[in-house]
């Protein structure tokens, strides 16, 4: 497809476990065997509980690590291979927003110097009204250009955070949990300004995230992992609306909805999720799963359309049906 | 409501600092009952971790805290040392955010929960290792009596506020804090921690002050909700007056910035533009008023005079610290 960003294909990360002499070195399987495409103009929020591998495909996917298997594709070229200096013309397309932008941003750096860096990695030398652009886009202002992360608040910083990854005009921005750090009121301000970015500049966005309500505001589609797996992927009205899988019913209905007295169907998880290091054969869900029979431990499902529709789809052998009547 | 357990009235803490005083909770007021769920609302900064850690007495020595603690009737504020020590962890108990950091990495679960029983009760350690091992059962912990042996480490994160809890719990308290009990947990554990916490309730009858930033747990949970602004307190009521009645423009904004995950996303979320003052910054005025969308509809008043509590309509004690008298209307 021509409209395709951003492809991994059939994408495994290991880490390995060093290994003590009287035992076998083992590995972490953070992601195990991912497929997912982002389309130009499209947000997909990936979502899923700490563990889950969502924040090492957010890395895989942006070069910062190298998979263990499979493909990763930028507009349409395989660039899993690509090395070093060859790697400035991916970076120039695809750009990282960190979570904590504390740790992010060099304190000894000042605002300008922060902004100018990604300008410098690719050979450019960025104007005064280049780096004043990028502050305004984001809500800050040119008196900001000689300050230091230190005497900003955490939102501002979240701000500087985004418009270093603008600097070089990015289609793709991945968005590794951008607003968790923030206050409610200020996490509010960094999703609108995403949302205002996206319409002002056409980007593209992979929004990580573990706040199942925060990705149903800004996402289209959504990609829902569990150890190391895409176990559910949709559009985002049919997947928050009618979740296939049992894992993210579960997960949207642990969710407390700021109104008293809304009763929610709670279905609560006993226990907690496998090691990644021994994950459970067959689905990696079916322990926890209230679903779960014997053929749930033989082979991992594989994603496979939901009925009644052809985007969004679900990899467990009973999902749930559709609910209600869908809303396109 | 029934007879309070624990109330508190007005009280303030400042610290003493190299930089001269910084006040971080500026004179407020909350009761909790035998059973109920007051939840203390706020964003970093607010003075609600301070309140309710200054009810423990547990702030570090340049706090200077004055008010009344009463727990049943009996003020703690100012009491000594080894008095408040007898009180801590059997009366009142709380659980914190981070379980690893309140767990001892050296000892066994069991042997530390027997240990807070031991405080408070003069047993042999047979005796207070059955009791561990009970209320490691109670909180969920599957197997108690073998994982009685295991150490923090060996457990999930779940797990741990789970064991934290069981501590927190041993001594039967009358008044249990917790200081954002669950903000450190996923979401499936989450709901795991609430639901024990609603269950212990049910059982012993605990009070329970919840802090949190999170209005979805608090909708869930709370039965008062104080809503805590820059050390003082902007809005308290019941959780339906400030869920449906939110008379504070900063209740309003809070609420309006909150996503759900239950309803289609609005095309844009309400903001509260700026971010919140840090402690210290307490002003004359009120000290939303930098980042309040009605202070135009009042004026001065909100810059030279500091509002206080006054009664909003609602279910029961509705108040909000707000010179606009009215419910402020949505804008967006």
């Amino acid at each position: 497809m021509s409209d395709e960003l951003l492809a991994l294909k059939d994408v495994k990360k290991y880490f390995g476990l060093r290994g003590v002499p009287w035992q076998k070195a083992q590995a972490v399987r953070a992601v195990d065997g991912v497929n997912l495409v982002v389309r130009k103009g499209e947000t997909l929020g990936l979502v899923g509980e700490s563990g889950s591998g969502k924040s090492t495909l957010a890395r895989v996917a942006t070069r910062l690590l190298d998979p263990t298997q499979g493909r990763v594709e930028i507009g349409g070229k395989d660039v899993t291979k690509v090395k070093g200096r060859r790697l400035r013309p991916i970076r120039r397309r695809i750009q990282m927003v960190f979570q904590d932008p504390q740790a992010s941003l060099n304190p000894r750096q000042s605002v300008a110097t922060i902004l100018s860096t990604p300008f410098r990695a690719q050979g450019l030398r960025p104007t005064r009204a280049q780096l004043v652009e990028l502050l305004e886009q984001v809500g800050l202002a040119e008196e900001h250009l000689v300050r230091y992360p230190h005497e900003f608040s955490g939102g501002q910083r979240q701000r500087i955070g985004i418009a270093r990854a603008l600097s070089v005009k990015p289609d793709l921005l991945v968005c590794d949990e951008p607003v968790s750090a923030l206050d409610v009121s200020v996490q509010a301000q960094v999703l609108n300004l995403l949302a205002d970015l996206r319409d002002e500049l056409g980007l593209s966005y992979v929004l990580v995230a573990h706040d199942l309500a925060v990705v149903r505001q800004v996402a289209d589609r959504i990609a829902v992992m569990y150890l190391g797996t895409i176990v559910e992927e949709g559009p985002a009205a049919q997947v928050y609306e009618s979740p296939a899988h049992p894992y993210t019913k579960a997960l949207l209905s642990a969710v407390p909805v700021p109104e008293p007295g809304v009763s929610r169907d709670r279905i609560v998880l006993t226990g907690d999720v496998p090691t990644p290091v021994n994950p459970p054969s067959g689905c990696p869900f079916r322990t926890r799963c209230y679903k779960a029979e014997d053929v749930c431990a033989t082979k991992r499902p594989v994603l496979e359309p939901v009925e009644g529709s052809t985007e969004h789809r679900a990899a467990c052998y009973f999902p749930e049906l559709p609910t209600s009547e869908r809303t396109q | 409501m029934a007879e309070p357990v624990l109330e508190v009235h007005d009280l303030h803490v400042t610290f003493s600092t190299e930089n001269g005083p910084v006040p971080a909770v500026d004179g407020i007021d909350f009761a909790v009952a035998p059973g109920q769920t007051l939840a203390i609302v706020g964003e970093s900064g607010s003075g609600k971790s301070v309140s309710s850690s200054a009810v423990m007495g547990l702030l570090p020595s340049n706090a200077d805290v004055t008010g009344e603690v009463l727990l049943d009737g009996r003020q703690l504020a100012g009491l000594p040392n080894d008095e408040l020590r007898k009180i801590r962890g059997n009366d009142i108990a709380m659980v914190f955010q981070d379980a690893l950091s309140a767990l001892n990495p050296y000892y066994s679960v069991g042997w530390q929960v027997a240990e807070a029983y031991r405080l408070h009760h003069d047993v042999p350690k047979k005796v207070a290792r059955r009791r561990a091992v009970e209320m490691l059962d109670k909180v969920g912990i599957p197997d108690a009596a073998r994982r009685a042996d295991s150490y923090p480490h060996e457990f999930s994160g779940g797990m741990r506020q789970r064991v934290v809890i069981a501590m927190a719990l041993v001594n039967d308290p009358r008044v249990l804090i917790a200081d954002e009990p669950t903000t450190a947990l996923d979401v499936t554990v989450q709901a795991q921690i609430m639901r024990l916490l609603d269950d212990v309730q049910d059982e012993f009858g605990t009070a329970l002050i919840l802090i949190s930033h999170d209005l979805g747990v608090v909708a869930e949970v709370a039965d008062d909700v104080l809503v805590m602004y820059a050390g003082r307190a902007a809005e308290r009521g019941t959780v339906r007056d400030l869920f449906f009645r939110a008379a504070h423009p900063y209740s309003l904004g809070l609420l309006g910035a909150m996503p759900r995950v239950d309803v289609p996303p609005k095309p844009r979320l309400t903001t509260i533009p700026g971010t919140p003052p840090g402690p210290g910054s307490i002003t004359t005025g009120c000290p939303f008023q930098p980042r309040c969308a009605y202070t135009h509809l009042v004026g001065e008043r909100c810059i030279t005079e500091r509002p206080e509590l006054t009664p909003r309509p609602g279910e029961g004690d509705h108040e909000a610290a707000c010179h606009l008298g009215r419910r402020p209307e949505v804008i967006l």
